[in-house]
């Protein structure tokens, strides 16, 4: 028993003195704690902010990153009460809303760097209730295919401009005894990847985009079906046996040499250089398939945000600090040092395919539609898509009916704006 | 772990007289019992309670809403898609169980048999076939996604250089084999474990039974079927029940092998899965929606499993 009383005595005492230390510090300098689900770029994030700290004397900047998996329920659970962090790193549209709904966010909407963002980008940390803008974006994600120089110049063809002059690098590759494409199935996630980056011409991208959100159609519209039809052209070029192919085996054939082209996202850069750093790297946009609606493009979606925690002790430098991480400034010290495409305007990638990726991203626009506009709800619109194009790939369902499964997945929460 | 009743009625009687002598108080009792009731509570009842709370909630996020009753219990079975994932998941879990009492209990049953009988290299083959069960699911599950896959793996290479390509499939990419194949890798990795209930069910049967059955001539056969198999009784009860949690609580082997949506198109979906998917990606109601679905699990898995150790139980008496 007194052994306890000496413990809880010698406990109390040392939180007191944590607390006087901190209030000596709070006195004259300000620390101002960063969350992130980014464990793998904290030098990074340090290194960018000792420039805003040199410029900014007083301020500290702590970044705090969390393992990526645990990082949601971290912070919901540190944004409600004490001890929590100042500003947080946000995740994008549907998932942020809980957040946003809970009221445990302050609006960013007077912050003056918010002008160099598009609307388009803003969508990712915008409130679907109320349309406040919560967070600063950061990065974003555009598709592309990447394919492998080295075995373009073998196979004695180039980057394609037609439809036509892609199947025929397809069918090369296949008769020299590659696979023509690396892509995978057994990781569903990876299919409405390659259905947008394929296929989104065929329905018409933003166009489609608009027209669905306003209710004017919807997912089992033939345009769509038919962008759906698109993959299933495409399987004869796929892995065998596809829906046996997991994510990382796709991307080993693609850096083995094994298959000249992989349809995916800019976030795989990072990788390709790791792996293979030897290997040369290019990146293209698939041309619109027969029948397209429009001509290429490279859709994109806001990868995430910073925004303040409401419940913050220093307020004001906390929404100076993201005011700062969207300027210019910020967003070239992002895409140097993390490597990722920043979404602020005048900032551009020194790495030429992530530069690529960004001039096509802004050259030829698009959401990667059921990410940006379709996970505000359950189920989650990539989630059916990608169940469903895996069924189609195994023979189960048609075109039509992974159209119908979509549409009907859809409509348990999805209300169209002129609804009513 | 388990008493085999019936045959040692003279020591059963020692030691019940022994119990009487050294009896401790009930206030010594109860205070034994503190710490692992305490801890009991906390750790089980509480959250338990607190599920059943949460499952009649709305909630946005982690935030707590309104009281809804029984509406999120309505929506497992009316919400699209889960309405239609939700009794997939449990035709799964129920192959699953058979599949495992099949296969799995059956080799257990097996190869106690086999090393009851005293022979060289009892113990090493007991050390092996326990093994596997030593290893996270995650990674025995992560181990046999190598050695299947279709593109690199050594299962469909091996095939394939013994002239039978044909074989060769995408075991774990086509609907009509991948359960299967979870069942298989599931019962390799604990096949141990009723192999070593089985065996010290086996070595509780007191030999005499055996010998004086040899000498009226039985085979080993019907000694097998006469006697070590009714005197098995009590571990088959038990084998069972644990194989019946184990199986509808499958997460991780199945997790590891077919992923999180139970890939390809759910053929290997199951309970656990459905459980994770709705908790942690599914939309803001995630939370009350989860509970109710725990709840349920909870509740069948509880009643079911009474339900089959009472009929033991009664089996076992009427052959007493």
């Amino acid at each position: 028993m007194q052994k306890k009383t000496r413990f809880t005595a010698v406990a109390l005492l040392a939180i007191m003195l944590l607390v006087i230390m901190g209030s000596v510090v709070a006195q004259g300098d300000v620390t101002i704690t960063v969350w992130s689900w980014r464990t793998e770029d904290e030098d990074a994030y340090n290194e960018i902010f000792a420039v805003y700290e040199a410029a900014n004397p007083g301020v500290n900047v702590e970044f705090v990153p969390f393992v990526n998996t645990d990082y949601n329920n971290i912070l919901a659970t540190g944004l409600t009460g004490e001890g929590g962090p100042d500003v947080v790193q946000l995740r994008a549209y549907g998932s942020l809303q809980p957040l946003i709904e809970a009221g445990q966010l302050l609006p960013l909407d007077d912050l003056s760097t918010l002008e160099n963002f598009t609307p388009a980008i803003l969508k990712g940390s915008q409130g679907i209730q109320d349309g406040h803008i919560y967070g600063v974006p950061f990065g974003v994600q555009a598709l592309g295919a990447f394919y492998n120089v080295g075995m373009f110049e073998e196979l004695g063809v180039s980057e394609p401009e037609t439809w036509e002059d892609f199947i025929a690098i397809l069918d090369a590759a296949a008769a020299a005894g590659y696979i023509p494409l690396a892509n995978p199935a057994k990781d569903s996630w990876m299919l409405p990847i390659l259905h947008d980056a394929v296929a989104a011409p065929r329905y018409g991208g933003p166009e489609f985009e608009a027209a669905v959100l306003a209710g004017e159609t919807n997912f089992n519209d033939p345009n769509y079906v038919a962008s759906i039809a698109v993959l299933q052209d495409l399987q004869p070029y796929l892995p065998p046996d596809v829906v046996g192919v997991a994510y990382n085996d796709a991307r080993t054939l693609f850096i083995t040499g094994l298959s000249p082209i992989f349809i995916g996202g800019s976030f795989e850069i990072g990788f390709w250089q790791s792996e293979a750093p030897d290997m040369e790297v290019g990146m293209f946009m698939v041309p619109p398939p027969p029948d397209s609606l429009a001509g290429s493009f490279v859709p994109s979606w806001m990868d995430g945000s910073y925004g303040v925690n409401a419940l913050t002790d220093s307020p004001e430098a906390s929404l100076a600090l993201v005011e700062w991480m969207g300027t210019q400034e910020f967003g070239q010290l992002f895409t140097d040092k993390i490597h990722q495409i920043s979404p602020a305007a005048g900032v551009v990638s020194s790495d030429p395919l992530l530069a690529e990726f960004a001039a096509g991203m802004t050259e030829n626009p698009a959401s990667y539609l059921l990410l940006v506009n379709f996970r505000y709800g359950d189920p989650s619109g990539t989630t059916v898509l990608g169940n469903e194009l895996q069924r189609m790939f195994l023979g189960e369902v048609t075109p039509e009916e992974v159209a119908a499964a979509l549409q009907t997945g859809m409509e348990q929460w999805f209300v169209p704006a002129n609804a009513e | 772990m388990t008493a085999i009743t019936g045959q040692k009625d003279e020591k059963r009687g020692q030691t019940a007289r022994r119990r009487n002598t050294l009896m401790p108080s009930r206030l010594t009792i109860a205070l034994f019992l503190l710490p692992a009731f305490l801890l009991y509570t906390i750790f089980m009842i509480y959250p338990l309670v607190q599920a059943l709370i949460f499952s009649t909630f709305e909630f946005n996020g982690l935030v707590r809403g309104a009281f809804v009753g029984l509406q999120n219990f309505e929506q497992l079975f009316t919400r699209y898609p889960i309405s239609e994932q939700l009794p997939r998941a449990f035709v799964h879990n129920v192959y699953f169980f058979i599949g495992t009492m099949l296969i799995q209990n059956t080799l257990g049953l097996l190869f106690a048999v086999l090393l009851h009988r005293p022979r060289f290299g009892k113990r090493f083959f007991r050390v092996v076939f326990t093994l596997p069960y030593l290893i996270s699911p995650l990674v025995v599950g992560y181990l046999w996604s190598l050695m299947l896959n279709p593109l690199f793996g050594p299962v469909n290479a091996t095939l394939r250089n013994l002239g039978l390509g044909s074989l060769a499939r995408p075991w774990l990419g086509d609907p009509a084999t991948a359960l299967p194949v979870v069942i298989l890798v599931n019962a390799w990795m604990w096949v141990g474990f009723p192999m070593l209930l089985f065996g010290a069910g086996l070595a509780g049967i007191e030999d005499d039974l055996r010998e004086a059955a040899r000498i009226d001539g039985a085979s080993n056969w019907q000694i097998f079927r006469w006697i070590e198999f009714p005197l098995l009784t009590p571990v088959i009860g038990i084998v069972t029940v644990l194989t019946f949690i184990g199986n509808f609580n499958a997460f991780g082997i199945v997790w590891a092998l077919g992923g999180v949506d139970g890939t390809p198109a759910g053929a290997t979906d199951v309970l656990g899965l459905v459980f994770f998917r709705t908790a942690f990606r599914g939309g803001a109601d995630a939370f009350g929606l989860a509970s109710a679905l725990a709840v349920l699990m909870f509740l069948f898995i509880f009643t079911v499993s009474v339900l089959v150790q009472t009929w033991f139980r009664r089996l076992e008496s009427r052959m007493q």
